[in-house]
């Protein structure tokens, strides 16, 4: 599903080159329920971002569903954005102006799916997440677990494969953050392959599998429970 | 494609920016669109044509102080004077110019003054046979003055019999067009129309008058006079400059006053409706760089305090054409609003206009056209602000700002 080697990704500025990703190797199966830890600053981020195709890698090569990325101009980056990937946000990133549904019909309008199709997918995606009642409601109006399971949600509509997410309960509180996570391992039971990046030891150990990054490359897979051999730099 | 719906929602969910962008456009339509009517009607009124040759004929107005001359005779020897001055094409002695602001006028009416008829108000010129050839105007029915017409008098009750009118004057009279020979009255004064001129416009070019004169064979002898001069191209300016000497070396006793162009002296009645257009035409610069500066700005300042929201968006698989599309799309709509509600406003503003300064009634196609400008101008200032929308990452989805 997902495959880096030798991914390197390099800041620079006049001043400072800051190596982010050093040699950076993972491969990632169908299916897998991934979590990311490491300190703040040890290139989680920057992990995500280039795994999410959001921004481009300096150096080494990545394959997504067997797409080469490094290969793709910036609308091939949105389209693999759009239709494989689905994202979580850390602080939802919902927009403010628009109510509930129109929240999940974003990523399908960028795809141009039809009006009929886009209204089953966002309700039954709503339903999904519990929230099909409150399609009319903007963001604020929900509390801070409703909006990421409306993140989900919107996540969800487009059918992805891979799902990323970044901290994912890293705003709610614990009651909120078991609800959200137990919906996460739903999804990935239903067959979608999940990476979620964490600070929360105790969410990471829920994921069948964990990798640890440190100064820009994978240090420890201790905690995983599922196959070593899947990680490739340690 | 073009997400019409949320981003009208997502506009009328957020108002106040839209709410003022959409009065500055609504602002600027009406005010551009009467503005540029009223430029239109002044340089329509500034270049109006005038069946003069301006460029060639100039006045010299004098005052004669000496008591020792017969000025019937004096003003015989000063036209024949300037009529010889190489150059010169023909000179007249005359009562006032064209085109100056400064000239008389009276009412004329069809039947004698005790009966009641249809009356038409005028400004008449006095002046001898030269006149036509002077003032370069085309007869285009009848015939000039004979000299044995011409009176020289100072006297009130010497009146002429006959005169030319211009083509606008007729055929306010004679709409039928057969007023050639026939008789009009100034008061109970028979007066019969012997010539009429294709076009000369009078002494007031801002008035209802302005194209109804006529021109009495007639010179009045006084000691503050004026003669109109009209020269060979290019050859004014040479002559004016030395007019002066000539006429004081024929005539001492006298000042010259005033030596002026007819150009010159039109643009000087004509000065304020200059003035005015050339700041109209600085007000719509003005107002159309603010308006278009304002939806820059306000573009930019949407897009600053949107930049979480358009990096989720290219997170979300936006392409950057997407992006701009949005900007665009939400600018159109706001301007379209914006340019019926200041349609709306023009048409007010016009009206007022015309009921408070006699302007004419605003051309519907003023505000189409200015409308069309405007939204086109505020697409244009929101290109530079949406590209730069374009271009921010996706990966600012995940960064805390």
């Amino acid at each position: 599903m997902l495959n880096m080697n030798g991914i390197s990704k390099v800041y620079q500025t006049e001043m400072v080159q800051t190596h982010a990703l050093r040699d950076f190797n993972l491969q990632v199966n169908e299916g897998e329920f991934i979590a990311v830890t490491g300190p703040s600053g040890s290139g989680k981020t920057t992990f995500l971002n280039i795994a999410g195709v959001l921004e481009p890698f300096t150096q080494g090569e990545y394959l997504l569903d067997g797409v080469d990325i490094g290969k793709l101009n910036d609308n091939q980056r949105a389209d693999i954005r759009n239709q494989k990937i689905g994202y979580i946000f850390q602080g939802f990133n919902l927009i403010p102006d628009l109510n509930l549904y129109e929240n999940v019909e974003v990523p399908l309008r960028y795809r141009g799916i039809k009006a009929p199709e886009r209204k089953r997918r966002i309700e039954e995606s709503l339903e999904q997440v519990g929230l099909a009642s409150r399609a009319k409601h903007l963001p604020q109006q929900l509390s801070g677990g409703q909006q990421q399971r409306v993140a989900i949600a919107r996540a969800l509509a487009g059918k992805p494969r891979f799902l990323l997410a970044d901290e994912p309960t890293g705003n709610l509180d614990s009651l909120m953050a078991r609800q959200v996570m137990e919906l996460l391992e739903q999804i990935n039971r239903d067959g979608a392959t999940i990476v979620m990046v964490t600070h929360d030891s105790e969410l990471a150990r829920r994921a069948p599998r964990n990798i640890q990054v440190v100064d820009g490359q994978i240090a420890d897979f201790s905690l995983y429970q599922g196959n070593p051999a899947a990680v490739v730099g340690v | 494609m073009f997400e019409f719906k949320p981003i009208l929602n997502a506009l009328l969910r957020a108002k106040s920016g839209a709410i003022l962008l959409l009065l500055q456009i609504a602002i600027t339509t009406a005010i551009v669109s009467n503005a540029a009517f009223i430029i239109k009607d002044r340089i329509a009124y500034l270049e109006q044509e005038t069946g003069l040759p301006e460029q060639d004929l100039f006045q010299a107005e004098m005052m004669m102080y000496g008591g020792d001359i017969d000025l019937d005779k004096q003003i015989e020897r000063d036209e024949a004077l300037l009529r010889n001055i190489p150059g010169v094409i023909d000179a007249v002695h005359i009562n006032a110019v064209p085109l100056s602001g400064g000239g008389s006028g009276g009412s004329y009416t069809l039947l004698p003054q005790d009966q009641v008829s249809q009356s038409v108000s005028a400004a008449y010129f006095l002046a001898d046979n030269h006149v036509l050839n002077t003032l370069g105007v085309e007869l285009v029915a009848g015939r000039n003055f004979e000299e044995s017409e011409v009176i020289v008098s100072n006297d009130g009750a010497a009146i002429a019999k006959v005169a030319l009118i211009t083509q606008a004057m007729h055929d306010e009279f004679f709409p039928e067009g057969n007023g050639l020979g026939q008789t009009i009255y100034r008061e109970n004064d028979p007066v019969k129309i012997i010539g009429i001129i294709k076009l000369m416009k009078g002494p007031w070019l801002n008035d209802k008058r302005k194209d109804r004169s006529l021109i009495f064979p007639h010179v009045r002898p006084r000691t503050f006079q004026k003669f109109i001069i009209r020269t060979k191209p290019n050859e004014r300016a040479t002559i004016m400059r030395k007019i002066e000497d000539v006429l004081l070396a024929e005539y001492p006793h006298r000042v010259v006053n005033s030596v002026r162009g007819l150009d010159e002296l039109k643009a000087k009645y004509v000065a304020e409706d200059t003035l005015m257009v050339r700041m109209l035409m600085v007000l719509i610069v003005i107002l159309v760089m603010i308006t278009a500066l304002g939806i820059f700005g306000l573009t930019l300042f949407n897009i600053n305090k949107r930049l979480k929201q358009i990096g989720t968006r290219r997170a979300l698989g936006a392409r950057k054409s997407a992006i701009i599309r949005y900007f665009l799309v939400e600018n159109a709509l706001i301007c379209s609003v914006g340019v019926v509600v200041g349609s709306l406003g023009a048409i007010w503003m016009g009206n007022k206009l015309m009921a408070l300064y006699s302007v004419p009634a605003l051309s519907a196609s003023y505000i189409v056209i200015t409308s069309l400008l405007v939204i086109v101008m505020s697409l244009l200032a929101v290109v530079g602000p949406a590209k730069r929308a374009a271009d921010i990452s996706p990966s600012i989805a995940t960064r805390s700002i």
